[in-house]
């Protein structure tokens, strides 16, 4: 079956987040396959390019990465929600004039029509959210 | 046929929510703070099992919140049993 | 699911509209639903009615203003909006008076409702 998550919690505030890396792992091991991760509102903090966390807490944030580089998924952020919590990438920070990037090069910042579409074309659409 | 995956505790409008929504034939999950529910004796227990639907407890998140010994009727399982219970269930919703 | 195969999504709403920025997130779902020509329908459940109160006036808190939010989804072919019939009364709500024609319904109402979608977004 083709999975899509939607993800609305931030890594910082409880663990709704990790479980979400967690349950993708566990889709893909039991042969599934996964269109794409969509990242709204606080959950878009996962992209946190920046953020540090005391080596006995793990990092939430490297549960994702691992997702897209060991099995190659899709990581959206949306747009307007990344902007209102400081994720960029360096398109984003050109334009308005930021520093520098502030998301991780593995997260796509892009619309809302990316979830449209993993909608339309995912057999299971789960979301994470609290 | 719903999947609800329950994130909310026992007081919370989304607990009371769910409890009404749920119809037979439906499952409920209890994950992160919903985990409280499977508190043997407590209203939230009473109040789902009341509705007669499936009902199970993540175990990751049960053992975090030291809900080590739920009520009877909690079906335990681990994120790949919950992987297992969406692909049954056509359909999920998330409360929280 | 729909008989040319596209999947329907029911987006539930069950927040209030200015707590948190769930409730914009979601009818920002919905307009980009419209807009692709996504079909989507609006479950408004529990504190999610209260986004249906006529008298909004979030300018002075320089907030997006939920309920003209609302009044424009017929413009983005969104119809078919449903409410909450028991949390709507619990608040005392007058219907009439909502920003957009809803359609009220009981708790297995809801329920016979939300298993006809392929896709359920609770936020």
């Amino acid at each position: 079956m083709i999975y899509s998550l939607l993800v609305l919690s931030s890594p910082i505030s409880g663990y709704c987040s990790r479980s979400a890396a967690h349950f993708a792992q566990c889709v893909i091991a039991r042969g599934h396959s996964i269109h794409r991760v969509f990242f709204l509102d606080a959950g878009t903090v996962a992209s946190s390019a920046y953020s540090v966390f005391p080596p006995e807490e793990g990092d939430p944030v490297r549960d994702w990465m691992v997702l897209a580089e060991q099995h190659g998924v899709d990581l959206v952020i949306c747009v307007s929600s990344a902007l209102k919590y400081g994720m960029l990438d360096q398109v984003e920070a050109t334009r308005h004039e930021r520093p520098g990037p502030t998301s991780n090069p593995m997260f796509t910042i892009s619309g809302l029509g990316q979830l449209v579409d993993a909608c339309a074309h995912s057999d299971r659409l789960i979301t994470f959210g609290g | 046929m719903i999947l609800h995956t329950l994130n909310a505790s026992p007081a919370s409008p989304a607990f009371y929510d769910c409890a009404k929504v749920v119809l037979a034939g439906d499952a409920v999950v209890l994950m992160g703070d919903g985990v409280y529910a499977a508190l043997p004796g407590s209203k939230g227990c009473a109040e789902l099992q009341a509705t007669g639907v499936e009902l199970y407890l993540l175990i990751p998140d049960a053992q975090v919140a030291g809900v080590i010994h739920p009520a009877a009727g909690f079906i335990t399982i681990d994120m790949s049993g919950l992987v297992g219970l969406t692909e049954r269930f056509p359909r999920q919703h998330a409360w929280y | 699911m729909k008989q040319d195969g596209k999947k329907t999504v029911l987006v539930v709403l069950k927040h209030s509209p200015y707590g948190s920025s769930l409730a914009k997130a979601s009818l920002d779902v919905a307009l980009a639903a419209g807009a692709f020509e996504q079909a989507i329908d609006l479950l408004f459940l529990g504190d999610g009615v209260l986004q249906l109160l006529p008298d909004q006036d979030s300018h002075k808190l320089g907030l997006k203003n939920v309920s003209r939010q609302l009044a424009s989804l017929p413009f983005y072919d969104i119809n078919s909006v449903y409410v909450d019939a028991e949390a709507a009364a619990r608040y005392n709500l007058d219907l009439t008076k909502a920003p957009i024609e809803t359609r009220a319904l009981e708790q297995k109402q809801m329920h016979q409702l939300m298993v006809g979608y392929d896709h359920l977004l609770g936020f």
